[in-house]
């Protein structure tokens, strides 16, 4: 294998498969990549096209120190200086990524009120201990009401959260107090999740706001309208509807396709449809209808986020992460590959042309030209996700070109809810964080980091993800992983209990021992970044770490980030209180000011910042800096020697 | 959840009631081994998990760091 293929990736199957392609002259991602160069002056948020006197382009001066008049010349033809136009690029990937995850949660929810009307005969209430959570939390009467009646009001609130003109997000009180209290005095507290993202795209309109410390007040208000917001209600209603997730152990990466078998890869975000095929391609029914067309059955494995999804309460098998979509399909075993919402790149269509594999699209929010349309409905879910399968069974005596699957696939541990965290830590007689806080004051653990995110075919295909966890754990810091980057490690092998013995400090090592957990733990899609801002709220709440999530020995980062949706994430982060590191590439390097005002400024207002560091071994150092900087802040920076008191000892203490 | 109690028979204090163990016999496996939230049967069983464990902070008697400053 060449040099130059080794670095597109470091996963075996991804690099497998490059070959195949590129030996049947196939083009994918990796190869557009390496021939279209991104636009510097876009890449640095320096072009402002939001007016038709533009595009105006405003780069920053490269190798020399600007000065001042230079400076007071680098404007737009409005006059729009290069840091109002950083900023309203900033925001509007703000707006963008708030937008997509929230819908997502508006989908959620309508399916949700369907159901607890009884028109969605295919879904009911899995989790009546969630359900019950969110009543409590929403002040929902529970009595003796049904399921279906408690669901039918969550829905109606979870609804009025979009369209709410003012007042507060309900979710804004499962913060830390001290937290809420830091957003009503900047004056970022969302009222409402559509409100903030149609207010954040009206701002940065052509000749609206032009004060970019302002224009990111309302970039924060909009990303925390995502965060504890759309997709906080995404996540919990999820967990209402499909279970909440519990461990479970599965497989990943293009090995778990199989020869003999349809395979039907489910790629996306939302997990309404996903669910659906889970149940129905395991039925006998289907199996025998596969088995008339030559197969053994169904074997449906995921891609992206709803691959998560299905991983976390189903355990069915992840094919791949984002870059490896068109991989899958190169293996010519993909008789379909299922479609919804975000990430699916358009380039599947024409490397599904190459092969027999049928791209389906489900959602009429996202079509592709030349892709079969099999449009998907709550209320006769059962009734789409047969006509899917069976589309994909007659799919199989097509295949043609050869069949090539990759061996590699690992083993991965997922389904690590915020609930199911809590309840390890203790089990049913006294769940709580409190053993993770112990462990983090006592020093086993150093800290915890939330390490999420895309990938991006700017830099080596999941490298910067398993070496910056890897540095991570190294060094005694608990991971919490979601979307892309959760795969990434898991197609490592570092979601597996086994996995501490190898690659942890000791301190972290023996906790994972003790409570029998990976030391990167998987919890969920991009959408279910919500569960970390719980989870981290949850530390603070049980006490010892401080009284504020800007105080605990915390970090995140996305160091493989690509789309809008995570500078939504990680601005959230960063408002909740959590330093983030991004890596790849930074989008507002073209004004100095307006960078370093997300880079330092932020710290005063919000306790943390972000921070952009390509190489992921000086990332983690970041994090790990500052994680011991909020150690020694909380006093538990020195370690203390455990002395076990015997009775001549405690009589000198009381003498 | 069964509550478990059994009675001991305890020097100076004769025989009292205490909690048995709660955790499962053997080693549970399957595709089942994992769901712990099934082991929640009845309402009142979630809704008392809900307040003494995933909730705890809104309860009366929690102990956490914000406590002493504002009740939740």
């Amino acid at each position: 294998m060449s040099e130059e293929r080794r670095q597109r990736s470091v996963d075996p199957a991804t690099l497998e498969m490059l070959a195949r392609a590129s030996a049947e002259g196939i083009n994918t991602v990796f190869d557009r990549a390496e021939k279209m160069k991104p636009c510097p002056i876009g890449a640095e948020g320096s072009c402002c096209k939001n007016c038709a006197m533009g595009p105006c382009r405003v780069p920053a001066p490269r190798g020399k120190e600007e000065t001042t008049e230079e400076k007071k010349a680098r404007v737009g033809l409005c006059g729009a200086t290069a840091e109002t136009i950083a900023a309203r690029n900033f925001c509007r990937m703000i707006a963008a990524g708030s937008a997509a995850h929230s819908d997502h949660g508006r989908r959620i929810v309508e399916a949700f009120r369907i159901m607890a009307e009884g028109k969605a005969k295919d879904f009911t209430v899995r989790d009546e201990q969630k359900l019950l959570k969110l009543a409590l939390d929403m002040g929902v009467e529970i009595g003796s009401r049904s399921n279906q009646e408690i669901a039918l009001d969550i829905a109606h609130r979870c609804e009025a959260e979009f369209g709410k003109q003012e007042g507060e997000l309900l979710f804004i009180k499962n913060a830390p107090l001290k937290r809420q209290e830091i957003w009503r005095k900047l004056g970022v507290v969302p009222r409402g999740i559509d409100r903030e993202v149609v207010e954040l795209m009206h701002r940065t309109h052509m000749g609206v706001d032009q004060d970019y410390r302002n224009i990111m007040r309302q970039g924060v208000r909009a990303a925390l309208a995502d965060g504890w917001g759309g997709s906080m209600i995404a996540t919990e209603l999820q967990d209402c509807l499909f279970g909440t997730p519990s461990p479970v152990l599965s497989e990943i990466n293009l090995g778990v396709l199989r020869e003999d078998m349809v395979n039907i890869i489910i790629h996306g975000h939302e997990p309404t449809l996903a669910e659906m095929l889970a149940e129905v391609s395991a039925e006998e029914e289907i199996t025998a209808y596969a088995r008339s067309k030559g197969a053994k059955g169904v074997n449906l494995a995921g891609m992206c986020c709803t691959a998560n999804e299905v991983l976390m309460r189903h355990g069915v098998p992840i094919a791949g992460n984002f870059l490896q979509q068109e991989l899958a399909i190169i293996t010519g075993a993909v008789e379909a590959m299922v479609v919804d919402v975000q990430c699916i790149m358009q380039g599947l269509q024409e490397v599904a042309g190459c092969f027999h594999t049928r791209l389906i699209t489900t959602d009429s929010r996202a079509k592709i030209t030349g892709a079969m349309h099999i449009p998907f409905d709550e209320q006769k879910a059962r009734e789409c996700a047969i006509a899917i399968v069976k589309t994909a069974i007659d799919n199989f005596p097509n295949r043609r070109g050869g069949v090539h699957i990759p061996q590699a696939k690992q083993p991965v541990v997922a389904g690590f809810s915020h609930e199911t965290i809590n309840y390890l830590l203790g089990g049913l007689f006294r769940a709580s964080y409190r053993p993770l806080n112990d462990n983090i004051i006592n020093g086993r653990i150093r800290g915890v980091a939330g390490v999420v995110g895309c990938n991006n075919a700017r830099t080596p295909h999941d490298s910067a993800h398993v070496t910056l966890i890897k540095e991570l754990i190294k060094n005694d810091v608990l991971v919490l992983s979601t979307g892309c980057g959760a795969m990434a490690a898991a197609k490592a092998g570092l979601m597996v209990p086994e996995a501490a013995k190898e690659f942890c400090g000791g301190g972290l090592a023996e906790v994972c021992e003790a409570v029998g957990i990976p030391p990167v733990l998987h919890m969920g899609a991009c959408v279910d970044n919500s569960r970390i801002l719980i989870a981290a709220t949850a530390m603070v709440k049980d006490g010892g770490l401080g009284d504020d999530i800007s105080e605990l020995p915390a970090a995140g980062a996305a160091p493989e980030w690509m789309s809008e949706k995570a500078i939504a994430i990680g601005q959230y982060f960063v408002a909740s209180g959590v330093f983030t590191v991004f890596g790849a590439t930074w989008p507002t390097l073209g004004s100095r000011e307006f960078t370093e005002y997300l880079f330092r400024d932020m710290e005063e207002m919000y306790g943390a910042r972000w921070a952009f560091e390509p190489d992921p071994v000086k990332a983690a150092r970041l994090m790990i800096e500052h994680i011991d900087r909020r150690r020694k802040a909380l006093g538990i920076d020195k370690a203390r020697e455990r002395i076990l008191y015997d009775m001549a000892m405690r009589r000198q203490l009381e003498g | 959840m069964i509550e478990n109690k059994v009675i001991r028979d305890t020097p100076g204090w004769g025989k009292i009631e205490v909690l048995g163990e709660t955790y499962e016999p053997g080693s549970p496996r399957g595709e089942e081994a994992g769901r712990w939230r099934k082991k929640l049967e009845t309402r009142e069983e979630k809704l008392k998990y809900l307040r003494t464990a995933e909730r705890y902070w809104y309860s009366a008697d929690w102990f956490g760091s914000e406590r002493r400053k504002n009740p939740a």
